[in-house]
C-alpha cells in the first residue's frame, strides 16, 4: 500500500482508503480465522499448544475474538461506512487526514494489541481484554473516526440522512460510549488495572457493554452495511424505507437494555435479570423488521441471482441473521438459560451470528465494492460460488456440531447420582465432547478455506490497479414538497 | 399404470435413487394433497419416532459417558410428542411456503407446496434410522450429511415443483431454510424449557 498523497483533488470521493480498510480487514479475518481454527484444533488436541504460554487455549481464543471483531469487523465497517456516506451524502471525506489517521492508528492498535493478548496482557473483561493503554488509544481513534463520519454527513448536499448512516453513526456514538464507562480503570503497571466498578456492578457494566457491542457492532453497524449495499446490489429500493427508520429507533431503544440476560441466576437483582428478559424479547420485533426487509428488497432482484454472486451470500446472511436474532432472545428466557448457559450451544449460537451473518453480509459486500474499487469484473464467479458453499458447509458443520455438543454437555453438567453429588467429572464431560470439537474444526477449516479463496479472488481482481477515482455526481438533487423521508414505501 | 396413480410412497423416496427423475415426475403431476398426505407424509413421518423409541428403549441415550435410560411411559411420551411435531412442522411448513409462494410467483396450491414438504422431507425420516442405537454423535454424523442432501432437493426440486424460475426459487428456498432454522431451534428451546421443568430426562435445575 502506497503512502497516500492529500493533493487528491476536493472533488473526488477519497476511495483509497476504502480499498487500504478492505484489504487490512480480509488479512484480519484470514488470521483471526485460522487463530480461531488452531484454538478449536487445541481443544481436540491439547499438546498443539506445544507447551508455549503464548499459544495456550485461554490466550489463542482471545487472540482470535479480537483479531475478527476488531481487526476484520470493525475495519470492514469503518471502510464501508466511509464509502457509503459520501456516496449517501455527495461529498467527499471530511478531513481525509484524519481519516488516514483512523486507518493507521486502527491498524497499529490491532498489531500490538494482538502482540498484548498472546503475551499473557488481559483485563479480564470478554471482549474488552485489552489493557489500559490500548483502551485510551482506541478511544482517542474512535472519536476521530466519529470527526471523520459526522463531518461528512453533516455537509452532505442531499437534506435526508439516508438510513445506513444513521445505523453507522448509531454505531459510533454507543461504542464510544460503551468502551470509555466499561474501560474505565485504574492502572496499576503498563499492562495491568484494576476496574473501577466493584463486583456485580462490574458485572452489571461489562456486560452492558458486551450485549451492546453485539447489539450495535455486529448487528447496528452491519445493518448500515445492509441497507447501503443491499439497495445497490439488487438495484433497487428498499421495499419499506419507513419501516427501516421505526426499526432503527425501535432497535436502539430496546437493544441497550438487554445486557442483563448474560447474568441469570448470578448475585444481581431478579428485576434486572428479568427486565433483561423482557427487553430481549422486544427486541426480536425490530430484528425481524429489518430481516423482512431485506427479503423484501432483494425478492425483486431474482434475476440478478444468474450473473451475481455477491447476492446469494446476502440472502444467505439474511436467513442467519433471521436464526441468531430468534435464537438471542430465546436464550435470554430464564428456564432455556439454565440449560444453554456456559455450554457449547452458545458458542452455536454466536458462530450462526458472526459467521452466518457478519462475515458472510461483508464477504457478499466486498463482492461487490472490490471490482468497482479496481474498475474491473471480478477475477472469478467460480471461486466465488465455491466460496459461498464452503461458507454453507462450514456454517452448517459448525452450528449443527455445537447444537448437539451444547444439549448433550447441559443434560451431563446437571446428572446428579443417587446422594445429589454430580455425577459426571469435567474430564468425563471434556470426553464425551470431543468427536463434536473435531466436527466443528472441520466446519472451521471449511469457512476458513472458503475465506482464503475470496483473498485469492479479490487480491487477483485488484492485481496492479489502482482505485479508481470517483466524483460526486454534479446534478443537484430535487426534491419534492414534502420530502419523503417517511414515505418512500413501495 | 399411469404415473399419478402409482402408490405416493414410492414416488416420493423415489427421491432417494433418482432425484432429478424423482422430482420431474412429482413436478409434472402431483398427487393431490390428500394422497401425499395420507399415502406417503403420515407413514413417513411414523418413521423417526418409531426407530426413536426403539432405540432408546433397547440401548438408551448415548451421551459419550454411561447409556442413560428413562422409564417406559416417558420414552412414550416423547415418542408421541415426536410423532406430534412432526405432523406440525410439516403441515406448518406446507403453510408457509404456501404463503411465500405469492411473493416469489410460485405456484400457491396445497397440493405443490405440500408435495415440496414431503420431498424435502423423505431423507431426513429415512435417515433417522440411525436413531435405532441414540448414540448423539453418531446421529449427528448421519444426520448433517442428510439435512444436506435435503437442502440439496429444496434448492433444485423448488423451482421445478412450485414451478416458479430458477432465480425466484433460490430466493424462496433460502427463505424457507431460515423458517426451518427458526423452527429447528424453537425445538431445541422448547426441549431445554421441558427439561428444566421436570419433563424428561432428570436435571438439577
Amino acid at each position: 500500500m502506497s503512502e497516500p498523497s492529500h493533493s487528491a483533488s476536493a472533488d473526488r470521493y477519497e476511495d483509497r482508503i476504502v480499498t487500504a480498510f478492505t484489504a487490512c480487514s480480509i488479512v484480519w479475518a484470514i488470521l483471526g480465522m485460522a487463530a480461531g481454527v488452531y484454538a478449536a484444533a487445541e481443544l481436540v488436541w491439547p499438546q498443539l499448544n506445544l507447551g508455549l504460554p503464548w499459544l495456550s487455549f485461554g490466550r489463542l481464543r482471545t487472540g482470535h475474538t479480537n483479531l475478527v471483531l476488531f481487526g476484520f469487523g470493525v475495519s470492514a465497517l469503518i471502510g464501508t461506512s466511509f464509502y457509503s456516506a459520501q456516496r449517501t451524502s455527495h461529498v467527499r471525506l471530511f478531513a481525509p487526514r484524519l481519516a488516514w489517521f483512523v486507518f493507521y492508528a486502527w491498524q497499529l492498535t490491532i498489531v500490538l494489541g494482538a502482540w498484548s493478548l498472546l503475551a499473557g496482557w488481559n483485563g479480564g473483561k470478554e471482549y474488552a481484554e485489552l489493557e489500559w493503554p490500548f483502551d485510551i488509544a482506541i478511544a482517542v481513534t474512535w472519536v476521530a473516526y466519529g470527526v471523520v463520519f459526522f463531518g461528512t454527513v453533516a455537509r452532505r448536499k442531499i437534506s435526508p440522512i439516508y438510513i445506513s448512516n444513521w445505523f453507522y453513526g448509531a454505531l459510533i456514538i454507543v461504542v464510544a460510549m460503551l468502551h470509555i464507562v466499561n474501560n474505565l480503570a485504574l492502572p496499576a503497571t503498563l499492562g495491568k488495572s484494576y476496574s473501577l466498578f466493584p463486583g456485580a456492578q462490574d458485572a452489571i457494566v461489562q456486560w452492558w457493554y458486551g450485549h451492546n457491542a453485539v447489539g450495535f457492532l455486529l448487528t447496528g453497524g452491519f445493518l448500515g452495511m445492509l441497507y447501503y449495499f443491499l439497495p445497490k446490489q439488487a438495484e433497487q429500493p428498499i421495499w419499506s424505507y419507513r419501516l427501516s427508520i421505526v426499526a432503527f429507533w425501535a432497535f436502539v431503544y430496546s437493544y441497550i437494555w438487554a445486557g442483563p440476560h448474560h447474568l441469570h441466576y448470578n448475585a444481581i437483582p431478579e428485576w434486572v435479570q428479568s427486565l433483561g428478559v423482557i427487553m430481549s424479547l422486544v427486541l426480536l420485533a425490530p430484528s425481524w423488521a429489518t430481516m423482512i426487509n431485506g427479503v423484501m428488497t432483494v425478492s425483486n432482484a431474482w434475476r440478478k441471482l444468474k450473473t451475481d454472486p455477491a447476492l446469494k451470500f446476502i440472502v444467505l446472511a439474511l436467513a442467519f441473521y433471521g436464526l441468531a436474532t430468534f435464537e438471542g432472545p430465546m436464550m435470554a428466557i430464564r428456564s432455556v438459560n439454565v440449560m444453554s448457559h456456559f455450554t457449547e450451544w452458545t458458542i452455536g449460537h454466536v458462530h450462526s451470528g458472526a459467521l452466518g451473518w457478519n462475515a458472510l453480509i461483508t464477504f457478499g459486500t466486498y463482492y461487490y465494492l472490490v471490482p468497482r474499487l479496481a474498475g474491473r469484473p471480478l477475477h472469478s464467479t467460480a471461486l466465488a460460488n465455491a466460496h459461498f458453499w464452503l461458507a454453507l458447509a462450514g456454517i452448517m458443520l459448525y452450528v449443527l456440531s455445537m447444537w448437539a455438543a451444547g444439549l448433550s454437555q447441559s443434560l451431563l453438567w446437571l446428572s446428579l447420582d443417587d446422594l445429589g453429588e454430580v455425577r459426571y467429572s469435567f474430564v468425563d464431560v471434556m470426553r464425551a465432547m470431543a468427536p463434536y470439537y473435531l466436527l466443528r474444526l472441520v466446519g472451521g477449516v471449511l469457512f476458513l478455506a472458503g475465506a482464503v479463496l475470496m483473498a485469492v479472488n479479490l487480491r487477483r481482481t485488484f492485481a496492479g490497479a489502482r482505485t479508481v477515482p470517483v466524483s460526486p455526481p454534479a446534478v443537484a438533487v430535487a426534491y419534492p414538497a414534502a420530502i419523503p423521508a417517511l414515505g418512500a414505501t413501495r | 399404470m399411469t404415473r399419478a396413480s402409482r402408490a405416493p410412497l414410492l414416488r416420493f423416496t423415489a427421491v432417494l435413487v433418482a432425484p432429478r427423475a424423482a422430482i420431474e415426475s412429482i413436478a409434472a403431476d402431483p398427487p393431490s394433497g390428500a394422497r401425499t398426505f395420507f399415502g406417503a407424509a403420515l407413514w413417513l413421518g411414523l418413521f423417526p419416532p418409531l426407530f426413536a423409541y426403539l432405540g432408546t428403549t433397547a440401548f438408551g441415550w448415548r451421551l459419550g459417558v454411561d447409556p442413560l435410560f428413562l422409564p417406559a411411559n416417558i420414552v412414550f411420551a416423547i415418542a408421541v410428542a415426536y410423532f406430534v411435531l412432526m405432523l406440525v412442522g410439516f403441515a406448518s411448513t406446507a403453510v408457509v411456503a404456501r404463503w411465500m409462494a405469492r411473493t416469489y410467483g410460485a405456484d400457491s396450491s396445497w397440493t405443490r407446496s405440500l408435495a415440496l414438504v414431503t420431498l424435502v422431507g423423505t431423507p431426513l425420516t429415512v435417515g433417522s434410522v440411525a436413531h435405532l442405537y441414540p448414540n448423539a454423535f453418531l446421529n449427528v454424523l448421519v444426520l448433517v450429511p442428510t439435512l444436506i442432501w435435503s437442502m440439496y432437493l429444496l434448492y433444485r426440486g423448488l423451482p421445478a415443483v412450485m414451478r416458479t424460475d430458477a432465480g425466484r426459487g433460490m430466493l424462496m428456498a433460502s427463505s424457507l431454510i431460515a423458517y426451518l432454522l427458526v423452527s429447528w431451534v424453537t425445538l431445541l428451546g422448547i426441549t431445554a424449557v421441558l427439561w428444566s421443568r421436570g419433563f424428561g430426562p432428570h436435571v438439577a435445575t
